[in-house]
């Protein structure tokens, strides 16, 4: 049970969070991108050994869509707007 | 019967005596006791049999460690597999050993040592390949499985009672172990006023100062054991728990606690998940086992075990005792059972020469250096041991009930390891220690190799004044200790010949790793899988190490490079119901309810989950009635006169914002911002990929103001859909989104009368088509109440959905019921429904809508706006739709046979024969006004293909049904505009 | 009863959902109304009765006894409130149990994650956060602690606190 550092509330528990998946690169202009970008976009999410930048949304509290940094190695959230350990 | 209790001394209370049966048989115990220490005062050697050969086995070790006799409670405490050395007697206790039948004295299965030498490591994974596991797996959990789940207790026991708890706990420092490193630690950081939560496995505190004769400040250990656990518990800033099992330690300083004897009687267990700042972990060391021929014959028993038995249990384990070790703590063990008058025969030490330190210790009893035992007399009970020196010379027999064994001490680092921390091979203590950790905690005393008594109280003072920033305490004195080791990993003397195990429990031996290594099984997690050594319930806390040990010797490398395996939770066994909880019977799941729920079970409503935890009513049953009679009835009052339905699960949301409606057109295919006040509009979500996330209604209230309405199932998604989009992608929009789900309830008047009903009801709001037309609203007042009356549609018949606040919701249902009774009202529930909105082709998420189709397929090309530049998913659809793909297309089926009735979900196939899916039934009701079965369902290019003859493929027949468009009522939408 | 706790569901009271910038609000709503914006995240102030949570980034919760729903109604007027600011009535969304007693601390800890401790929960504080695993706003009363839940949520709530103070 992670503990997860939110902007709004503090660490708190990561039963009060849904996940929102690692976070992609803007979206791309649907009109500019050729299809071979817009489906890389869509599908190719960033599954790192290590770090990764991920969506969090606080449902059960303050109902921020919060960004941090965890390894996914170990659970350590690196970085982001405190330190969990 | 022998009685072995000693006449005096022990932890225990002789003015408790306690009656408890074990395989059937009555016996005395005293409180204080284990179920372990009880069957040995009673005499009791043969407590259990083997879980693979069935071999006869007695009691090992004193704690957690047991690695043989493991037993299944009866009747009140009922619990399977809890090792007899952890189990605190309690008066009237059932048990009876795991494994065999009738008895570990009768054993039938034992007929299996027989064949002992057909089961190798691996047999399992060879023989039983062919066909298929799934064949053999049930005889052989039979033959060979421990104790099932408690489920079904004798007839004649009283049945299992009492509830679970889980409760969270925060602590600024949670100490683990209450033994003399872990006291000092929480009396350093309690006294700093820190919040500690100190938790201890034993029945009391003390640690391995219950099982020894040690002294502090001059004055027996236990003393001031007792005054640290008193100051302790003057400390409201402490918590301090007895018989609570630290079992997991997880991410973030997270770890369990499992309290075995709450003070509330009729709470079974309490897990408590606690959030620790730092953990202290002083969780001791654990004697390991020596490797010889039969060393798991009743009798063999751990040095420390037997002292603990004598010292703490006041027990003589044994009258003669032989006792085998390669290190110098089995020597006062050997001392204090003299002192308790057991007759130590000899001390067969491996090592040459012994160590001064240790004769010193030895008291008179003979002492044979160099040496080793290389068998065990005595199947069913000890009776002699056979020794000789290391290089086999000199072998002779020593006559004994009682052999002692010690093959060194392994800190206890499970948590350490759980917690991610790595571990280093430390060749003075020939065992594996903490090195670095990986989350906020440090070992102290035994935990971290520190093995007298001086250093753990040393070590734990330490590590609570660094945390909490304090002077160091005063240390008293201590009873000086030495200890020094020479590893011996396996005994391999000449003459040294029969099973020697390393994992007691799953009857894993030396044999069996060689065995793994050449078969090519050289990791030690492979060599763990494959002889299954360290899988049983004791998680090989005596064995693992010699498995390792025996490893290293065979491939002749250090043991640091063999490694450990994976220290996984539990580090004890833990019930279900204490991870669980509260969370059992009616709240194993959560539900919901609206303020119609009771009248719904007043009258009898079939109620079930339908959708995101709402509980509703399924269908009304009128007398005799069956199912499908109730369910048309209820459908043919909406078609012929009025029903009326609880919508109040519906996600509702009110937007505001000045780009309310621009991100409205983003979120819906379809064009919203065109909207008049008092107008609503049916819309479809799509996700990025675009698939269908949810169907629903949005409302312009007012300029600035919107209702969006989701379905009941996916408003939570909605809802994280749009935060998220405004949060992430649209920071600078100015859209405000508040929940209303709870805000509005709903009782949906529909059917050719509903206007009457309405008409009875009163209102103030005009409802004549001219009005309120269809997908419009209006706000005034229904019965009285303030209400927004909806004209939307779910059953294709002429509806009001008539909105009020929740503290209004059951007035305004009953009025209506009232109401309603002469135009001959029936209460609607989920089934007639989904066959109402069947008949009408209205989708459903879930069922026509399965993460495959789009908006075309389903006929609604309609809805996917071409004026929007873009929205949420018109990409994706697009590039997809780009593909010559076959799709599958939404039709409607008749049944050639009316009376025929298609399973959802059946497949279509050419032919009906066993050929490749061309679609699927999605779903098939009886409809009322056609008074036949009706399906939809989705089918290659369907849409071309009206009029064609299809094939259900179902096990044992074919269906034959004509394809049309799916719509069976009133396609032209007239009722509900009407 | 084996905990020295005790439950009761209260009555409905008002409860204003605010949205928006702080100053937009006063400006709307006028500063002699409200008791003033809490400044820190996730706390309370009170005055006159009414009391202003601060449960989320630019999103407070105006809380008052039942019968001024309709005086706060008028005052507010959600529905003429300017595009920048969401004022929404939301009195009935949630139902909420006074739960007391000397054991309450425990018996609030078996079904929120939460620490409450009153170093890290002061007199003042209140949040939402999770209780049986369901989104619950969480403040001090007198004795013991209110749990606010969804509504439809309330029946099974007083199912888990009747199991949890067995
Ligand atoms: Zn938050």
């Amino acid at each position: 049970m992670m503990l997860i550092p939110c902007p709004f509330c503090g660490h708190r528990n990561e039963s009060e969070f849904a996940y929102g998946g690692p976070v992609k690169p803007d979206r791309p202009d649907p009109h500019a991108a050729s299809d071979e970008d817009w489906v890389d976009w869509l599908t190719t999410v960033p599954n790192p050994l290590g770090p990764v930048e991920e969506r969090w949304w606080h449902v059960k509290g303050c109902g921020t869509w919060l960004t941090i940094w965890r390894d996914t190695r170990t659970h350590c959230v690196v970085e982001g707007s405190g330190d969990a350990g | 019967m022998r009685d072995r209790r000693l006449a005096s001394g022990g932890r225990i209370d002789r003015s408790r005596p306690l009656a408890f049966r074990f395989n059937g048989k009555g016996y005395r115990g005293f409180s204080g006791d284990t179920l372990a220490s009880a069957l040995l005062a009673s005499n009791v050697r043969l407590t259990a049999r083997s879980f693979k050969y069935h071999r006869p086995r007695g009691i090992v070790g004193s704690g957690p460690e047991e690695p043989a006799t493991l037993v299944e409670l009866e009747g009140c405490h009922a619990s399977a597999n809890r090792a007899a050395t952890t189990v605190r007697l309690e008066d009237g206790m059932a048990a009876r050993s795991v494994n065999c039948w009738p008895s570990p004295g009768l054993d039938l299965g034992a007929v299996s040592q027989l064949f002992a030498g057909l089961i190798p490591a691996g047999f399992y994974y060879k023989t039983f390949k062919w066909p298929g596991w799934r064949l053999y797996e049930p005889a052989i959990r039979r033959a060979a499985g421990l104790a099932g789940a408690p489920d079904a207790p004798p007839p004649d026991a009283p049945p299992p009672d009492g509830h679970f708890e889980a409760v969270h706990a925060h602590a600024d420092v949670l100490v683990v172990g209450a033994g003399p490193a872990g006291l000092m630690a929480a009396l350093v950081a309690g006294r700093a006023g820190r919040r500690v939560f100190l938790a201890d496995e034993r029945t009391e505190a003390g640690g391995s100062l219950l099982d020894r004769r040690m002294e502090i400040a001059g004055r027996p250990a236990l003393e001031w054991v007792a005054e640290s656990v008193a100051e302790l518990t003057s400390m409201p800033n402490v918590t301090h728990l007895q018989d609570a099992c630290v079992w997991a330690y997880r991410e973030h300083n997270f770890l369990m606690v499992n309290e075995r004897s709450p003070a509330n009687p009729s709470m079974l267990e309490r897990n408590w998940r606690v959030r620790a700042g730092k953990v202290i972990l002083a969780t001791g060391a654990i004697e390991r086992g020596l490797v010889f021929p039969d060393n798991d014959r009743p009798g063999v028993m751990l040095a420390s075990a037997a002292q603990a038995y004598v010292n703490r249990f006041a027990v003589k384990p044994g009258e003669r005792a032989v006792v085998f070790a390669n290190n110098d703590s089995a020597y006062a063990a050997a001392a204090d059972l003299l002192a308790s008058g057991v007759d130590v025969a000899a001390i067969v030490d491996s090592r040459d020469p012994v160590p001064d330190s240790a004769r010193d210790l030895a008291g008179g009893i003979p002492v044979k250096g160099g040496s080793v035992v290389i068998g065990v007399r005595g199947r069913r009970s000890v009776k002699g041991a056979a020794v000789s020196k290391r290089d086999g010379q000199g072998a002779s027999t020593i006559d004994c009930d009682l052999l002692l064994h010690s093959g060194g001490w392994s800190p206890a680092v499970h948590l350490f390891s759980q917690s991610r921390g790595s571990l280093r091979y430390d060749e003075s203590l020939a065992t594996f220690v903490p090195d670095e950790a990986a989350q906020a905690c440090v070992s102290v005393g035994g935990a971290s190799g520190e093995l007298s008594l001086a250093s753990a109280l040393r070590t734990g003072a330490e590590a609570a004044a660094m945390i909490t920033g304090t002077e160091m305490p005063d240390l008293p004195t201590t009873t000086g200790e030495s200890y020094a080791i020479t590893p011996l990993w396996r005994v391999d003397a000449p003459g040294a010949k029969g099973r020697a195990f390393l994992d007691i429990q799953n009857d894993v031996t030396v044999d069996d790793v060689h065995l793994a290594l050449r078969e090519g099984y050289e990791n030690v997690e492979h060599v763990k899988r494959y002889t299954t050594g360290g899988m049983g319930l004791d998680q090989g806390k005596t064995g693992n190490i010699n498995i390792i040990g025996t490893i290293a010797l065979q491939k002749g490398v250090p043991l640091q490079d063999v490694g450990t395996t994976t220290f996984r939770p539990p580090y004890s066994p833990v019930s279900f119901g204490a991870i669980g909880g509260i969370r059992e019977e009616s709240v194993v799941l959560p539900y919901r309810h609206t303020p119609v729920t009771q009248w719904n079970l007043d009258r009898g409503a079939f109620m079930y989950e339908a959708g995101a935890r709402w509980r509703r009513p399924g269908y009304f049953l009128r007398g005799d009635e069956t199912f499908q009679e109730t369910v048309n009835r209820e459908c043919r009052a909406v078609r012929e006169c009025v029903g009326v339905y609880d919508g109040s699960p519906l996600g509702k949301f009110e937007l505001k914002g000045r780009d309310a409606g621009r991100f409205l057109d983003h979120v819906y295919t379809n064009l919203m911002s065109t909207l008049k006040p008092g107008q609503c509009r049916y819309g479809l979500m799509l996700t990025e990929d675009g698939l269908i996330l949810d169907d629903g209604v949005a409302m312009r209230l007012g300029e600035h103001r919107w209702l969006v309405s989701t379905s009941t199932a996916h408003a939570d998604a909605v809802h994280g859909h749009m935060e998220e989009l405004l949060q992430t992608q649209f920071p600078d929009w100015s859209v405000h989104v508040t929940t209303v789900t709870s805000q509005w309830n709903n009782a949906t008047v529909c059917g050719p009368r509903a206007r009457e009903v309405m008409a009875a009801l009163g209102t103030d709001i005009d409802l004549s088509p001219e009005e309120l037309p269809f997908m419009r609203f209006a706000d005034g007042h229904v019965a009285g109440l303030p209400a927004r009356v909806v004209r939307v549609s779910f059953t294709g018949e002429l509806s009001f959905e008539i909105n009020v606040a929740p503290r209004h919701m059951r007035d305004l249902w009953e009025w209506i019921m009232e109401a309603g009774a002469p135009s001959g009202i029936e209460p609607v529930g989920s089934e007639a429904s989904h066959v109402l909105r069947v008949e009408k082709g209205f989708l459903s998420l879930g069922h026509e809508v399965d993460g495959t189709v789009d908006a075309h397929d389903l006929g609604m090309s309609w809805i996917m706006s071409k004026r929007k530049a873009d929205y949420v998913g018109k990409r994706s659809v697009e590039l997809r739709r780009r593909g010559k793909a076959v799709r599958r297309e939404l039709v409607g089926l008749l049944p050639a046979d009316p009376n025929d009735q298609i399973p959802e979900g059946a497949p279509l196939t050419p032919g009906g024969e066993k050929r490749p899916s061309e679609g699927l039934v999605t779903a098939c009701v009886w409809s009322v006004v056609l008074d036949r079965w009706v399906a939809l369902a989705l089918l290659e290019n369907g849409k071309s293909r009206h009029g064609e003859t299809v094939h259900v493929r179902l096990k044992n027949a074919t269906v034959a049904a004509t394809v049309g468009e799916p719509v069976f009522h009133d396609p032209d939408g007239l009722r509900m505009r009407s | 009863m084996s905990y020295n706790a005790s439950f009761e569901r209260l009555p409905i009271s008002a409860c204003f959902d605010l949205k928006g910038a702080e100053n937009a609000l006063v400006e709307w709503i006028g500063a002699e109304i409200l008791p003033g914006f809490p400044t820190e995240a996730n706390r309370r102030r009170s005055a006159d009765g009414l009391s202003l949570d601060h449960v989320g980034p630019r999103h407070w919760l105006l809380h008052a006894d039942i019968d001024r729903e309709d005086e706060l109604n008028a005052a507010l007027r959600p529905h003429l409130a300017p595009a920048e600011v969401s004022i929404v009535r939301i009195s009935d969304t949630m139902t909420t149990f006074r739960v007391a007693g000397a054991d309450v601390a425990h018996v609030l800890a078996i079904g929120c994650p939460l620490d409450l401790h009153e170093t890290a929960f002061p007199e003042d504080a209140v949040t939402f956060t999770e209780f049986f695993g369901q989104k619950a706003l969480v403040r001090r009363c007198a004795g013991g602690f209110d749990v606010s839940v969804e509504q439809s949520y309330g029946d099974m709530m007083e199912d888990c606190l009747t199991r949890a103070l067995r």
